[in-house]
C-alpha cells in the first residue's frame, strides 16, 4: 500500500522540487562548517563579552551578576576617561589624514606618469609589512638613543638635547599618528586609485568640453565616481584604526601616563590584572560605535548585490 | 587628465611622488641598515650610513636555536589555519553565491558582520573559553582562534571570485551528467586558481603577522609565534636594536615577497570582494 502511495504521488510532484531540494541541502551542507565555526568563534564570545561585563567576574571565579557597575566605575577612571579622549583624537587625525593623503596620491597616480605600476608597488610597502615590524621599526625610527630622527635633528641643529618622541605627554600623540598613517594609508591610496580608474573616461571628457577645470572635474565627476569606495573604505578602515591594537602597544603600551592610552590596549591591561568582568565593560564600551559603523557598511555593501 | 601635463606640471608630480618614495622607503632602509650594526656603533657613533656593517646579528639569529622553533610555530600556526579557512570558506562562498536556499542572504550577512568584527572585541572572552577548554598556551587553541579573522576575510573575498565565473559552466558540467559538488571541485575551483592563491596569501600573511591572540593565549616561550618572540625583545631593559631589526627583517622579507607576487590578484581581490561586495 505504501508503494502505491508513493508511486501514486511521486508523478504529480514537479521534478525541479527535487532537483530544488537536493540544491538546498547541499548549500546548508557546504556552508555548516563555516557557519558552525562562526556561530561557535565570533557569534558566542561577541554575546559572551557582553554577559561578563555585567559580572564581577576575575580568572577562577565567574563572579555574580553586577548590573551596570562595571561601566559606572569605569566611568570615574582617569585611564578610561583618558581611552575615549584619545581614542577620538588618533582616530579623527588618522583617518582625516589618510583620506587627505589617499585622495591627493591616487589623484595624482591617475595622471599621465610613468612607471605606473612602479609607483603602485613602491606605496603598497608599507602596507605588505607586518604592522608588528612597522611599528617596531617606528620605535627605533623616534628612539633618543639610535634613532634616526634624533641623530637627523642633532645634526641639523634644530635641537641640542635628544627628544624622546615616545615618553614625552605632548609628543607621544602625535608621534603614534604619524606611524599609524605611515602604515595604513597605502590601502587607502590604491582602493581610490582602482576606483578612480573605473570612472568612465567619457564623463571626463565632456566635462572638460563643458569648460571645468581640473579642480571641478575632480569636485564633479571624479568624487561622485568614487563616493561609494571613499565610504566603504573609510568606515572599515575607522573600525580598525579604532580597535587597533599594535600601533599603541609596541610605540609607548599607553604611556606616558595615559596620554596615548586607547580601548583594545586599556581591555588587555585589564585582563592582565585578571579583572576579567571590568575588562570587558571596557571593550563592550565601543559596540555602539562599532555596530553603527558595521551596519553602514553592510547597507552599502549588499546594496551592490 | 587629458591635456598633455606642462613640464611645471611633469616637474610638479615627480617632485611629489620623489617626495613620497623617500618617506616610505627611508624607515625600511634604517631597518635594514641597523640590523648590520652592532650596539656600539649604534649607541656610540649613530650615523645614517652603515658603518662597520657585518652579518653578525644574522648569524646569531640562526645559531640562536629558540628563535627557528618561533620560525616553525609560526609556520605551522599560520599554515593550519590558512588550510582549514580556505576549506571551509571556499565550499561556503559557492554555497552562497551559487546555491539557493532559505536564510542565504542572512548567512551572508552574518559573514559580513564577522568580517567587520575586530579582534579588539573578541580576545577577553576568547580567552576564557580556550582556557575553560583547556587550549591555553597550545598551538591548535591559537590556529582556532585565528580562524575567527581568517575564515570571513577567505569566504568574503572568494565570494567575489566564484561570481565572476561564468554560471553557465557550472550548468553545462550539470547537464554532461556531473553533480553539484563535482561542478563545484572539478570546473570552478581550478578555475579560481588565482583567486585560491590570493586569498591563502591574504590569510597566510594576516595569520603570520597576529601578535594580540598570540601574546595573550601563549604564555611558555616554547609555543611563542614570531611576532611575539620579536615583541617580547623591546619590553626588556636594554633595547638590542640591531638583533631585533635583523629578526624582524627575517620576519617581515618572506611574506612580503609573497604579497608582491600575489599582489596583483590581491589588488583585484580588494577590488571584487571586499570594496564593491
Amino acid at each position: 500500500m505504501t508503494q502505491e502511495a508513493i508511486a501514486g504521488f511521486q508523478p504529480r510532484r514537479p521534478a525541479r522540487f527535487n532537483f530544488q531540494q537536493s540544491e538546498s541541502i547541499l548549500g546548508y551542507l557546504m556552508v555548516s562548517p563555516l557557519v558552525i565555526c562562526i556561530l561557535l568563534l565570533v557569534v558566542y564570545p561577541f554575546i559572551f563579552a557582553i554577559q561578563i561585563s555585567f559580572t564581577d567576574r576575575v580568572v577562577g571565579s565567574d563572579g555574580q551578576f553586577i548590573g551596570f557597575t562595571n561601566y559606572i566605575n569605569l566611568t570615574k577612571k582617569p585611564d578610561f576617561q583618558a581611552s575615549i579622549r584619545n581614542t577620538i583624537v588618533m582616530v579623527t587625525a588618522i583617518q582625516t589624514i589618510k583620506l587627505g593623503l589617499g585622495l591627493g596620491l591616487a589623484t595624482l597616480l591617475n595622471q599621465q606618469i610613468r612607471g605606473r605600476q612602479f609607483w603602485r608597488g613602491l606605496i603598497l610597502l608599507p602596507w605588505a609589512m607586518p604592522a608588528f615590524v612597522a611599528f617596531i621599526t617606528w620605535k627605533l625610527l623616534y628612539a633618543p638613543q639610535g634613532g634616526a630622527f634624533n641623530y637627523i635633528l642633532i645634526n641639523l641643529g634644530l635641537v641640542t638635547t635628544h627628544v624622546d618622541f615616545l615618553s614625552t605627554k605632548e609628543l607621544a600623540m602625535p608621534s603614534v599618528i604619524v606611524a599609524s598613517v605611515w602604515r595604513g594609508f597605502p590601502f587607502w591610496v590604491i582602493s581610490f586609485l582602482a576606483a578612480m580608474q573605473s570612472v568612465p573616461r567619457e564623463l571626463y571628457e565632456s566635462a572638460a568640453l563643458d569648460g571645468a577645470n581640473a579642480w571641478k572635474r575632480f569636485l564633479n565627476v571624479t568624487l561622485p565616481g568614487i563616493r561609494h569606495v571613499v565610504l566603504v573604505v573609510s568606515l572599515i578602515s575607522t573600525i580598525q584604526t579604532t580597535n587597533s591594537f599594535e600601533a599603541v602597544w609596541l610605540l609607548t603600551g599607553g604611556g606616558p601616563s595615559n596620554a596615548t592610552m586607547t580601548f583594545p590596549v586599556l581591555a588587555y591591561y585589564g585582563l592582565q590584572s585578571l579583572r576579567i568582568g571590568e575588562a570587558s565593560a571596557v571593550s563592550v564600551s565601543l559596540l555602539p560605535v562599532f555596530a553603527v559603523l558595521a551596519l553602514i557598511v553592510a547597507v552599502r555593501l549588499q546594496k551592490d548585490d | 587628465m587629458f591635456d598633455k601635463p606642462a613640464v611645471w606640471q611633469k616637474f610638479m608630480y615627480y617632485t611629489l611622488l620623489l617626495v613620497v618614495a623617500i618617506v616610505i622607503l627611508f624607515p625600511v632602509y634604517f631597518m635594514f641598515m641597523v640590523s648590520l650594526k652592532q650596539p656600539k656603533d649604534i649607541y656610540r657613533t649613530p650615523s645614517l650610513l652603515p658603518l662597520n656593517a657585518s652579518l653578525k646579528n644574522y648569524e646569531e639569529l640562526i645559531t640562536e636555536d629558540n628563535f627557528f622553533v618561533n620560525v616553525g610555530n609560526s609556520l605551522l600556526v599560520a599554515g593550519a589555519s590558512t588550510f582549514v579557512s580556505v576549506l571551509f570558506s571556499s565550499m561556503a562562498a559557492y554555497s552562497l553565491v551559487r546555491l539557493k536556499y532559505l536564510y542565504r542572504n542572512w548567512i551572508g550577512r552574518l559573514i559580513l558582520f564577522t568580517y567587520l568584527t575586530p579582534s579588539g572585541m573578541l580576545f577577553i572572552p576568547l580567552s576564557v573559553m580556550i582556557s575553560r577548554l583547556q587550549l591555553g598556551n597550545t598551538l591548535h587553541g591559537l590556529i582556532f582562534v585565528y580562524l575567527t579573522f581568517a575564515a570571513p576575510l577567505s569566504t568574503w573575498l572568494l565570494m567575489g571570485y566564484f561570481r565572476s565565473i561564468p554560471f553557465e559552466l557550472d550548468e553545462q558540467a550539470m547537464v554532461d551528467g556531473a553533480t553539484r559538488f563535482q561542478a563545484f571541485y572539478r570546473i570552478v575551483l581550478p578555475l579560481t586558481g588565482p583567486g585560491l592563491v590570493a586569498v591563502s596569501v591574504f590569510t597566510f600573511t594576516a595569520a603570520w603577522n597576529e601578535l594580540l591572540y598570540a601574546l595573550i593565549f601563549i604564555t611558555s616561550p616554547s609555543l611563542q609565534t614570531v611576532p611575539v618572540a620579536i615583541s617580547r625583545l623591546i619590553t626588556g631593559d636594554v633595547f638590542r636594536w640591531g638583533l631585533i631589526m635583523a629578526a624582524s627583517m627575517f620576519a617581515a622579507l618572506p611574506v612580503m615577497l609573497l604579497y608582491y607576487l600575489a599582489q596583483r590578484f590581491v589588488v583585484q581581490g580588494l577590488a571584487a570582494g571586499a570594496v564593491k561586495g
